[in-house]
């Protein structure tokens, strides 16, 4: 799995390239963790290239997540499609998730929101 | 004597207005029987052009339109019975067929109207024969492969409609008729991309309304030609001199395909009734598939009988019960008796047997698209292999050389020739014996065994595929395989992993896919309920109850079994 990250002024986009499952998991929650507590206002998540998402991958979400949350930083997704959709709807984690059909929206969403105190 | 044990538990769909054992108020059922009725009106241009092509007088076309429109009605009713061993019980109404075109055109240029209405009686009974033995045909007749043949159908109509056209036997068409062909395919294409409500569900029949007045004023429609509907009175029960029924052994490969064709597309449209009116629908109930398949090949048999081409369930109209939500049983029969009256309107029919080749050639190209490429549709609905590919592909190319190349045929006769001088016959019959010939080798069950230590998930999706592609199956159900498999292995693999080797096994049917894990270890749970956020967030449990859970809404059925130190974890899939 690739991950890749793009800054667009405080708000980072990561492109995840391939399988997110046991194995991959690990480093993409320490990554997207990492990121969260770091100076970011928002963080976008392109689901795009992402061909298949397990409970391992979703554990990793869920905890970036909470990190996010705990630190002023908000996680939205993008180009959730196909198969992972599916996966996402069956758990009903498309309520959990703030889920946008492109990755401009996803921006323009995170610019849009009100920031909490104490955030950058 | 078997009874015929109905529909018990139907739940009806919240967005159907009435059911099929609903009655709807009297205008709903004449306004919806009316839209119906339109909507396979155009379908009468397939017997205006058998009986043009026999060359009789124009009031015996007439006659003839007006016996096939009666006929129309008896097919509907008889679609309709919902007690005894006919009919689906569905408003399911009957329409005349591209399917039956060629065959027929063939048969008529062959030996008259007698052949074809003798060929005609063959393929009504051939199909309610097949009624009997349908659970059995769909081992021989895999569904892509009846993609090929409406693909094929949808070829030859087209064939039909520029020959018809550009005249073979007759002179070339005038600047005139390609402005009346012109006007009549523009409209009818236009009401259908740009068109709203009525107009777009009936914008065959508008097209053909233009092209009747584009040909009365491009003066491609005679006065002389018109005559004869100013004569023709309102009402009368329609009359032909019958010229007998004859058969011709060297027919019989054709319209059996025919029948075939007619007997998957009435199994397809009944599924569709099926599944509108019943909510709880997860298969198809054979019965009432059996007793409307036996109704329709009756509906042809009886055509043939009295004078008619061939019929087959209407698939627009299930598809217009479904836009509309009025499925009701009653509409079937207002349907039934618009069609009696219009046979039963001389100057109706006069009207329609002079229909101008043009005005003929736009309507039929129109719908030739729509049904080639709902073949494409079906033959792409289901994954395929190699094997497959070269069915279908091997199918529709010696389908259309036979259609191209005049060299492929110029030297067969005898019985040899009408099988492989038509495309559709020897198209249809190549897939056919392929298939029965690649099936060898291909196991509806398959075992794989997975050692921990190499486990690669890219590797089991890969033979999953290529096993569904095999099997012909549907890519959601597959894909929803793969997930269960590659989800559950992984799972079990963590956190200390290595169970010793993994054993899967999948088998496939036509409505099941099934596939069983045994491994050395505890069963999974699959909990009813997701674990909690911070459940999942914070624990390994909470991550492992989650992979259970969306194992079992994965699926449509999950067992767990623990044998001594093995755990057996099975998956169906509704195929």
């Amino acid at each position: 799995m690739e991950i890749i990250e793009t800054r667009i002024h405080a708000v980072v986009v990561i492109d995840v390239k391939g399988r997110i499952d046991s194995t991959s998991a690990g480093p993409l929650q320490e990554r997207l963790s990492g990121l969260a507590r770091s100076d970011c206002a928002g963080l976008v998540i392109d689901f795009k290239q992402v061909p298949y998402i397990s409970s391992a991958g979703f554990k990793a979400l869920l905890i970036a997540a909470k990190h996010g949350e705990e630190s002023g930083c908000a996680l939205v997704l993008c180009g959730v499609v196909g198969e992972v959709r599916r996966m996402f709807e069956i758990a009903a984690f498309d309520q959990v998730f703030s889920i946008l059909a492109t990755r401009k929206e996803c921006i323009e969403q995170l610019a849009a929101w009100p920031k909490p105190e104490g955030a950058p | 004597m078997r009874a015929f044990p109905r529909r018990a538990f139907m739940r009806k769909p919240a967005n159907l207005l009435f059911g099929v054992d609903e009655s709807p108020p009297l205008s709903v059922a004449l306004l919806n029987g009316l839209q119906h009725a339109g909507v396979i009106a155009i379908n009468l241009v397939y017997p205006v052009i058998v009986f043009r092509t026999a060359g009789v007088t124009a009031e015996a076309v007439t006659a003839l339109l007006g016996i096939g429109c009666c006929i129309l009605g008896i097919a509907t009713f008889l679609q309709a019975l919902h007690k005894g061993p006919v009919g689906s019980g569905y408003m399911c109404p009957a329409t005349f067929t591209a399917t039956y075109l060629a065959p027929s055109v063939l048969a008529v240029k062959t030996g008259g109207l007698s052949l074809v209405f003798g060929m005609t009686i063959f393929a009504g009974l051939l199909e309610a024969a097949l009624a009997r033995v349908l659970y059995k045909l769909r081992a021989f007749v895999p569904v892509e492969l009846s993609g090929l043949v409406i693909l094929l159908i949808g070829i030859t109509v087209s064939l039909v409609a520029i020959r018809t056209f550009l005249g073979t036997t007759t002179s070339a068409p005038s600047a005139a008729e390609w402005m009346v062909a012109g006007a009549t395919l523009a409209v009818t294409v236009v009401l259908n991309i740009w068109g709203k409500g009525l107009a777009r569900m009936l914008c065959a029949l508008l097209g053909i309304v233009c092209g009747y007045l584009a040909a009365f004023f491009l003066g491609v429609l005679s006065e002389g030609e018109l005559g004869p509907i100013a004569a023709a009175s309102w009402i009368a029960i329609p009359h032909w001199e019958h010229s007998g029924w004859s058969f011709d052994a060297g027919l019989v490969a054709v319209f059996s395909i025919a029948a075939l064709a007619a007997a998957l597309k009435a199994i397809g449209t009944i599924n569709v009734c099926q599944r509108t009116n019943d909510a709880e629908w997860v298969r198809p109930d054979s019965r009432s598939i059996g007793r409307g398949v036996l109704a329709d090949g009756l509906g042809t048999a009886i055509a043939g009988l009295f004078g008619g081409v061939g019929i087959n369930t209407s698939t627009p109209s299930a598809g217009l019960v479904s836009a509309t939500g009025v499925a009701s049983r009653i509409v079937a029969f207002v349907v039934g008796a618009i069609f009696l009256v219009v046979g039963m309107t001389p100057k109706f029919t006069a009207l329609l047997a002079v229909m101008p080749r043009s005005v003929m050639a736009a309507a039929l190209l129109f719908a030739a698209c729509f049904i080639a490429v709902s073949g494409l549709q079906v033959i792409s609905s289901r994954m395929l292999d190699v094997r497959r590919t070269l069915v279908i592909g091997m199918g529709l190319i010696t389908g259309l050389a036979v259609e191209a190349i005049p060299a492929v045929t110029a030297g067969i006769t005898g019985w040899l020739k009408p099988i492989i001088g038509s495309s559709l016959v020897f198209g249809t019959l190549v897939a056919f014996l392929l298939n029965l010939v690649f099936r060898l080798g291909v196991r509806r069950a398959v075992v794989l065994d997975i050692d921990p230590a190499g486990y690669d998930p890219v590797k089991i999706d890969e033979f999953l595929r290529a096993q569904g592609a095999a099997w012909g199956a549907r890519p959601d159900v597959v894909n929803r395989a793969i997930f269960g498999v590659t989800q559950l292995i992984e799972t079990v693999l963590e956190p200390e992993g290595s169970p010793g080797t993994l054993h899967l096994e999948a088998g496939f049917d036509e409505y099941n896919l099934d596939v069983r894990l045994r491994y050395e270890g505890v069963a999974l749970e699959f909990p009813q309920t997701r674990p909690s956020l911070s459940e999942i967030q914070e624990s390994e449990s909470g991550a492992r109850r989650l992979a259970g859970y969306l194992l079992r809404r994965n699926a449509e059925r999950v067992r767990a079994d623990q044998a001594g130190s093995y755990a057996i974890i099975q998956f169906h899939f509704d195929h």
